[in-house]
This record gives structure tokens, sequence and C-alpha cells, in this order.
């Protein structure tokens, strides 16, 4: 401004419009500035106060099914649908549920203490060497009542215990699951129609399955089951040993033995039965290299192999 | 069972053009399946899987038959001459009806040895060639024809030999060098000085052919599988003759097999025949059974015309007639397996193939049950669990008895509940309990480097009684180590045993349960399952009317006694208080600390009142002043 006052005449004019200009333009800046400064302070409120959404949040823990017991879950899943319930039965079983009722001669070697485990106070108890005795207890349980209902249908999922040393691939406790079907003119032809609906229900509807004639005193016919290896689409690899193939279960028409031991006449009633080894089918589908892992119970393996649906 | 190509092809013909693949195929369609193929003495040996009912496949022989049926490919006849039988060199004796067939020879051995194609097929089979033609001989014919025979060393029979059954404790060195101790319900073969063999199982080390014998004597005989299985059990004695004779022989081959090994041995070391004669007969043959159409078609699955099975079986050696509607077979002497209809449909369809079995779903045949309330149970007690952090475990149902007493109510004693056969002593037990197993797999889990540990099992457990062990679904659930700090909001702490207390509540456990303390930091508990609440028959439960009225909530902080249970405090209190308005009353903080009066901790109580009003303040005055004079009985008072 004292320069203004001071300044010849002819440019007061225009010097005064130039102060007035870098005035204006100060003030501008300095506004600008505070608004800037402020923003900048509500910017740091807002973070302070804020969340980070990449951050990891609390996550509520997560458990796991066990894999064997998902797989049975799964296998009961499959059959359900066509009128199958479940039936359970003891581990400390009878030798009359877990032989002599399945059509096991006296002297079969299953039946030795090298074998299968019996326990000392009582001899004629034994740990069940198979989910079998399940079918002898439903068929003696529903024997009076066949006629009204028609027949019966069921899974048998459990444990089961066998004197075999522990390694990678035998195990003292393992579980089965049995199926049965009671009915009227019963064949083969049914025994495949389910089987393959169900290993289809399981493992893709591509899969193919294949009977082949074996031998279980408690089925007559018998048969093992192969289905099309569900790892390789059947195109041959380690786990079917390049053949396509993989054995699945054990199965066959029910021993008319079987039947007459529960009080149900052959001559009007057949049937057939399955079982099934449970850890040897998740080995398969897994690839677990040992059967002790399933047994060994480490949160990293069940977190991984269970899961929760 | 071992099964070396060529030598099948020489009893089968139609065997040798096959790929090996295609044998493989061949045999597991016929329900034999091949484990494993290797390459020995410059040919292939086969594994092949024979199942326990089918003795007489477990032979070259045996297995050419199979292939000559399915394939309806002749088999070549077996080179047998039938050696002229004469008057008894040495008196045999059958003084069971365990062995009712002894075909016998007596030769003199002359120079010469077991040829190098004979030896190699034994080595191609694993077995080990003697060089002593009357012991290689027998065993080749084995593994050929499926007739287990023996040879001893004549010279060292006294008198006459019989087939009997053994003398209680009495002894016998078998061949492998043991010394057997015998009962009454073992056969042998004897002689004046006593036991000389197994039979059916393994000769005697006394009487054994040794390079130094001249003359021996043969045995082809035939023995009750039964007895067989018996003694090979009984003595843990499992050979390649009891398997054969156990699972049963085919009794016509006893003279055969004899003719056989008479044959080889002329040709092969020049022995000289002094006599050859059989005692006994062949033993009756079984029932012949019936097989009615409607059966077979039944299960088979579609209408099977009885001449075609007919034909079936004759290429099985059965003889078969038909009647009517239905057909009658007599099955061959080596067959003890086709006793039933059943049995016959089953061949018939073995043949016909397996994969031309139709595929149908079977008709239902009355509605379908539900599932149990326990099975359910158990389902939704897992899912529950799962999603509660808790990872479901699969351990032995036996245990040691140490880990079991640790546990269990001294009521339960674990002698009824013990194996007399266990793997060893700590899977000994059939356990009382589940949490030695879940404390075991939780404390492995932490030396693992786990931070927290989680784990529940549903699994029976045994109680000891009368009748033997009583068995009863429980609940365990284990939880250690560090709970939280894995992320910004949630503090770490280490698990407590009001944590455990809290699941229990939360699967509605009414009570307070039985917590134990399994190791430091490591808590679990365990319930019987059917005594946790189960889903009850209606669908969604009656409705229960809630106030939509504004809830109260007043606290009181207390002084209370140590030993002051939060139980009897709460119950005190509670009852001061109107029920109908009362809606929760807790305990919400515990505080201990020096400051405090010794012998006392802080408690803050809160109460919760709703009702179907507006709730006034000198009304909810009144209740608290009650329920603080209801604790001051009890020895609490308002903490300044």
């Amino acid at each position: 401004m004292d320069l203004l006052k001071a300044a010849p005449k002819e440019q007061k004019r225009d010097l005064g419009a130039a102060i007035n200009g870098l005035k204006q333009q100060w003030e501008e800046g300095l506004k600008a500035r505070q608004v800037e400064l402020e923003d900048a302070k509500k910017r740091l409120a807002a973070l302070a106060t804020g969340w980070d959404p990449t951050l990891p949040p609390p996550v509520p823990a997560q458990g796991a099914l066990h894999p064997l017991n998902r797989l049975m879950d799964r296998l009961v899943d499959v059959f359900r649908p066509l009128g199958f319930h479940v039936e359970e039965g003891p581990e400390v079983e009878t030798e009359a549920h877990n032989f002599d009722g399945l059509n096991i001669p006296e002297d079969h070697p299953a039946k030795a203490s090298s074998d299968t485990f019996y326990l000392a106070a009582h001899p004629e108890l034994l740990l069940r060497t198979h989910t079998s005795p399940v079918q002898v207890r439903t068929l003696l349980r529903v024997a009076p009542e066949l006629a009204t209902r028609g027949g019966i249908r069921f899974l048998a999922p459990g444990r089961v215990y066998r004197k075999d040393e522990i390694d990678p691939t035998h195990s003292p406790m393992f579980h089965q699951v049995e199926g049965m079907l009671v009915g009227r003119g019963i064949g083969m032809q049914h025994l495949k129609g389910t089987l393959e609906y169900a290993l289809r229900a399981l493992f893709g509807p591509h899969t193919e399955i294949r009977l082949r004639p074996s031998y279980f005193p408690f089925v007559e016919p018998g048969c093992e089951v192969d289905v099309s290896c569900p790892l390789c689409a059947a195109k041959g690899c380690r786990v079917c040993k390049g053949s396509g193939w993989v054995e699945i279960l054990g199965a066959g028409l029910i021993h008319p033995n079987v039947l007459a031991y529960a009080g149900i006449d052959p001559a009007e009633w057949s049937g057939w039965a399955f079982g099934m080894g449970v850890e040897r089918m998740a080995m398969m589908l897994s690839q677990t290299p040992d059967l002790r892992l399933f047994f060994e119970n480490d949160q990293r393996f069940l977190k991984v192999m269970g899961g929760l649906d | 069972m071992l099964l070396e190509r060529q030598a099948l092809a020489q009893e089968i013909p139609a065997a040798a053009g096959l790929e090996t693949r295609e044998l493989c195929e061949l045999f597991a369609a016929l329900g034999f399946p091949v484990d494993g193929v290797a390459r020995r003495e410059g040919t292939e040996v086969l594994d092949v899987d024979i199942t326990a009912n089918r003795g007489d496949a477990m032979s070259h022989r045996g297995l050419a038959r199979e292939v000559a049926a399915k394939l309806r490919q002749p088999l070549t006849p077996i080179p047998a001459l039938p050696t002229p039988e004469g008057p008894a060199v040495v008196e045999v004796r059958l003084d069971s009806p365990a062995c009712p067939i002894y075909s016998t020879a007596v030769l003199e051995l002359g120079s010469g040895a077991t040829p190098q194609q004979v030896q190699a097929f034994l080595l191609a089979l694993e077995a080990t060639p003697k060089r002593l033609p009357a012991v290689d001989a027998s065993n080749e014919l084995l593994h050929r024809y499926g007739h287990p025979t023996h040879a001893f060393d004549a010279d060292r029979i006294q008198g006459a030999v019989s087939i009997r059954w053994a003398k209680a404790g009495e002894t016998l060195v078998t061949l492998d060098g043991v010394t057997r101790t015998l009962t009454s319900q073992d056969l042998v073969i004897a002689d004046a000085g006593g036991a000389i063999a197994l039979a059916g199982v393994m000769g005697g080390d006394g009487t054994k052919v040794t390079e130094s014998t001249r003359r021996v004597l043969l045995e082809s005989a035939w023995f009750d599988p039964k007895t067989v299985r018996a003694t090979a059990r009984r003595h843990s004695l499992h050979t390649d003759a009891s398997h054969r004779f156990g699972r049963g022989a085919d009794p016509a081959m006893a003279r055969v097999a004899r003719d056989l090994l008479v044959g080889r041995l002329q040709a092969w070391c020049g022995a000289k025949l002094l006599g050859a004669w059989t005692v006994g007969g062949l033993p009756p043959v079984g029932a012949p059974v019936t097989l009615t159409e409607s059966l077979l078609s039944r299960i088979a699955g579609e209408p099977m015309p009885l001449p075609d099975a007919a034909e079936a079986l004759r290429r099985l050696g059965c003889e078969v007639a038909v009647e009517g509607d239905r057909l009658v077979a007599q099955a061959p002497r080596w067959r003890h397996d086709l006793a039933i209809p059943e049995d016959l449909a089953e061949e018939v369809l073995r043949l016909k193939g397996y994969e031309g079995i139709s595929s149908v779903l079977p008709p239902l045949e009355g509605p379908p049950e539900p599932l149990s309330a326990a099975y359910l149970q158990r389902q939704r007690l897992s899912r529950r669990l799962a999603h509660l952090g808790f990872h479901q475990t699969v351990t032995y149902g036996f245990i040691s008895p140490e880990m079991d007493a640790a546990f269990v109510d001294p009521a339960n004693p674990a002698e009824g509940r013990t194996l007399a056969n266990p793997l060893g002593q700590e899977y000994s037990v059939m356990r009382g309990s589940l949490l030695p197993s879940l404390r075991a797999a939780a404390e492995q889990n932490l030396r693992q480097g786990g931070r927290e540990v989680r784990l529940f099992e549903l699994a029976p457990t045994h109680a000891s009684g009368p009748q033997g062990p009583v068995e009863r679904f429980m609940l365990g659930v284990v939880w250690g180590g560090t709970l939280g700090g894995d992320d910004y909001l949630s503090p770490a702490r280490g698990v407590r045993e009001a944590d455990l207390s809290g699941i229990a509540r939360t699967l509605g456990w009414s009570g307070t349960p039985t917590v134990r303390v399994l190791g430091e930091g490591l808590f679990g508990f365990e319930l019987p399952v059917a005594d946790l609440p189960q889903a009850g028959d209606r669908i969604i439960p009656s409705f229960r009317p809630f106030s939509r009225f504004p809830a109260v909530e007043r606290d009181l902080s207390l002084l209370v006694d140590l030993a002051c249970s939060h139980e009897v405090l709460h119950r005190a209190m509670a009852a001061a208080l109107p029920a109908e308005c009362l809606q929760d009353l807790r305990c919400v903080d515990v505080f201990r600390h020096k400051s405090l009066p010794e012998g006392r901790q802080a408690w803050l109580m809160r109460m919760r009142f709703q009702a179907d009003r507006t709730l006034v303040g000198d009304e909810v005055d009144g209740w608290v002043a009650a329920a603080l004079a209801a604790a001051e009985s009890l020895g609490a008072r308002l903490r300044a």
C-alpha cells in the first residue's frame, strides 16, 4: 500500500489492480488450504474410528466331522430315497449272532482266537467281526411281522473288530456299512440295480459297476462288486492298478440258512445283502497313505479330511 | 495259489492262445481274481485268489476245469496208466472212518534224479525241489492235480500200518522237526512203534525219505476235511496238503495220484514196483440237488430255460437230469460246495457270466421306516459340536486297564470288560469312559504344536454286568490350550473349566456337568447321550407368549464368602423375587483381589424383570431390596 502511495500517478491504477489481484489470490489460497486441512483432519478422524476390511477378521471356530463318519453319513443319505433306514447293534456280541446265524460253519477259521477277540469273563461273547450280526438281530425282530410290512430294507453302519496288528493297512478296529433288503421275488438283478444307483450317486452318473462271482458263507450266489475307477475315470491309474476297476464291496443273495435261522421262510422270502469297508473306501477316495491316520485324530488331518457338510 | 501258464496249457490247450490279460479277466469272471503276475524260471506265474469253498480249484487241473467249462473246450486226459494192483506188501488197516480209502505202493528206488523241467516248475511255484524224486514227484502232483500224496521210507516203518485216531498225549516229530503232542481227535498214520504222520497235514521226521532211502511206501488217500482242518488248526500247521484235504479233495483221485506217482518214479529213477494195492473204497457221494426253473429264474432275474442250465452244469462235471420244471444234479466228486439249489443256480449264472445280469431297482415292499431318534440325535450332536469348533474323533474301543481305572467308577470293575486275547495289555479292556482316549488324542495334538485343541467323540462305553458288558452311548468332549489371540479383536486366554460347562449347557444339559481336569489347561466332560435332549415329536414346539413391554435391568454388587456357591445364592435370591416378572438372574462378573476383605469375593448379580405391563421404579426397588435381604441372610453384603 505504501508502494502504491509512492508510485507515480499514471501507474497507480495498474499497480492497484495488481495488488488487489495478489490479495485475492492469497485469500483464496488460504481458504483452500484451510479446507484441505479440515478434510485431512476429518479423514484421520474417520480412519481412527473406522474399519480396515482387509484386516483378518475374527472367524468363529470351525470344527469337523470325522471323515469316516462323514462317509457313512453319505452312504445313509444315498440309500434314504430308496426307503432304507438305519439299524444298529452292540459291539460286544454273541457267537450266535456273529457266526451261527450267518451260516458260518462251526469250525470256520474266523472263529479262532487268533482272528476274533473274546471276552475273558464271558467266553461266549466276542467283539463283532462284522456288522452282519445286525442283520441277524433285525431279521429275528421283524420275522413275525414281515408279512404285514411286506419286507424290510436297512443299512447297518458301525464299528467292528478283528485281531489284526496295527500297521499302515491294518487296524484291529474299523468300520463297515452293511445293507440288506428282504422282499418277495428278489434276485440278482435287484442287487445290481440298487448298487448301480447307489454307486452312481456316490461316484458320479458315469460310473459303471461290475459283479464278479465270489464266496461269503452268508450269501448264495455271492459276488464282489467293482466300480469303474473314480479317480482316473477308468483310464487306468495307480489306484486301479491300470485296470480301470476298483473293488468296492462284497454282496450276494441272502443264504436261505440265514433267513431260516431268523424264522423267515426262504421259499417265500428272498433278499440281498452287501457289506463294505469304510476305511478302505475312504483311503481309496482320499489317497490317504496310512490307515493309522484315521485313528490318530490329529486336528490338521480332521480339519482337511472331515469338514462339516 | 500260484499257477504256471505252461502247466495250465498242458491241462487245457485252449488256454495257450490267451493273452495274460485275457486269462486274468477270464479267471476274475469265474470268481478267481488274479492278484499278480510274475516271471520266474522263464515262465509266467499267476497268483490266483481261490475262495475257501473251492478246494477243487487249488491246482492247475482244477483251474483248467474251470477254463474248459467256460470256454467249452476239452481238457487233456490225465496221463495215468493204471498200476496193476496185487496183494499187500505191508499190512495197512483203516481204523477210522475219517480215512475211507488208502491207495499205496511199495517201490525200490533206482538211480536218477528229478527232471530239470520238474525242478523248474517247482521253483516257479516258489516250492523248493528236494532233488529226491519221491518227494519232488509228490509235490509236483499236488500242484498239478491238487491231490496231496506222501512217500515214507519203507525200511523205517515197523510192522503194520494203521490209519487211526491218535492216543491222547502220543507224540510225533513232524517233518519240520517240531515235536507234536497229539489229541484223540488227531488222525494219524501209525506203525507198530506209534504215529508216523499227521494224516493229510504233514509227514513224520522218523520215516521221511532221504538220500539213503532205498524203498518207499507211497500214500495216496482221502481224509475227512473237517478232521484235517481241526488238526491243522490245533497244531497251527497249515500246509499245502492240509489246505487241499481241509477244503475237500477228490477221493477218486486217490488211486489216480498213486498211479501217477508210481509212473513218475519208474520213469525218473527206474524204480521197481514191489506191489500196489488199495485199502477201503470211495466214500458215498453227496445227495443229488434239485433246482426248479422258478428258483433259477428268480435268482437270475430273467427266464432261464432248464436245458441250458443242465448243459452248463454238465460242463462242470455234474450228472444232470431234467424232469419237467426241475433239474436234478449230482455234483462231481471234486465239488464239495454244491449242496443246495442256490449253489446250482450260482454255477449256472457264473458260467453264463455275471455281466449279463440285468439292473432293476427293487419295488418298495411297504412304507419306509424313519431314522431312529437315537441315530438322529447323534447326527445332530456331532454337527452341532463341529459347528462349535470341535473335531470328531474315532478312537479304539479298548484301552489299557490303567487308563481305564483313572476315569471309571469302582462299581464298574474292568474284569467283566477284559478281553481274553487282546493285542496287548494296552488294548485289553473295553473302555468304561471315552475320556482316557480323548485325553491321549488331545495331548498328542498339543505336543504336535496345536495351540488349541477341541475334540469330541460319540461312541459306546461298557459297564460290567452279570450277563456281560452293557453298552452305553456316551458323548465325550475335551478342550484345552489357548483360546483367541488369533485376530485383533479376540484377546488370548487359557481355556477354563467354565468353557466346557458352557458347551454342555448349549447342548441342552440341564445340570452342571462334572468337568474333569485332564492336564494343564486341558479339561473334559462325558455325558450319556440318552440323557441329552432329543428332538421332540412336534416339528415346532407350542407357542409361548412373550412380553412386548420394556424390560428393566438392575445390578447388585455383592461381597460374598469365598465358600459361597453361586447356585445357593441364586436360589435364595430368586426365591425372594416374583417368578412371573423375573426373566433372568445371574452373576455376570467375579472379582477376586487382595484389596477385598479377606475370605471375600465380589459378585455382580444382574436381575432382569419384564411383565405384561410397564414396570414401576418403586416396585422394582422393592424387589431388589428383597433380593439383597435374601443374599444378606447368606452372609453377603452390598459392596461399598
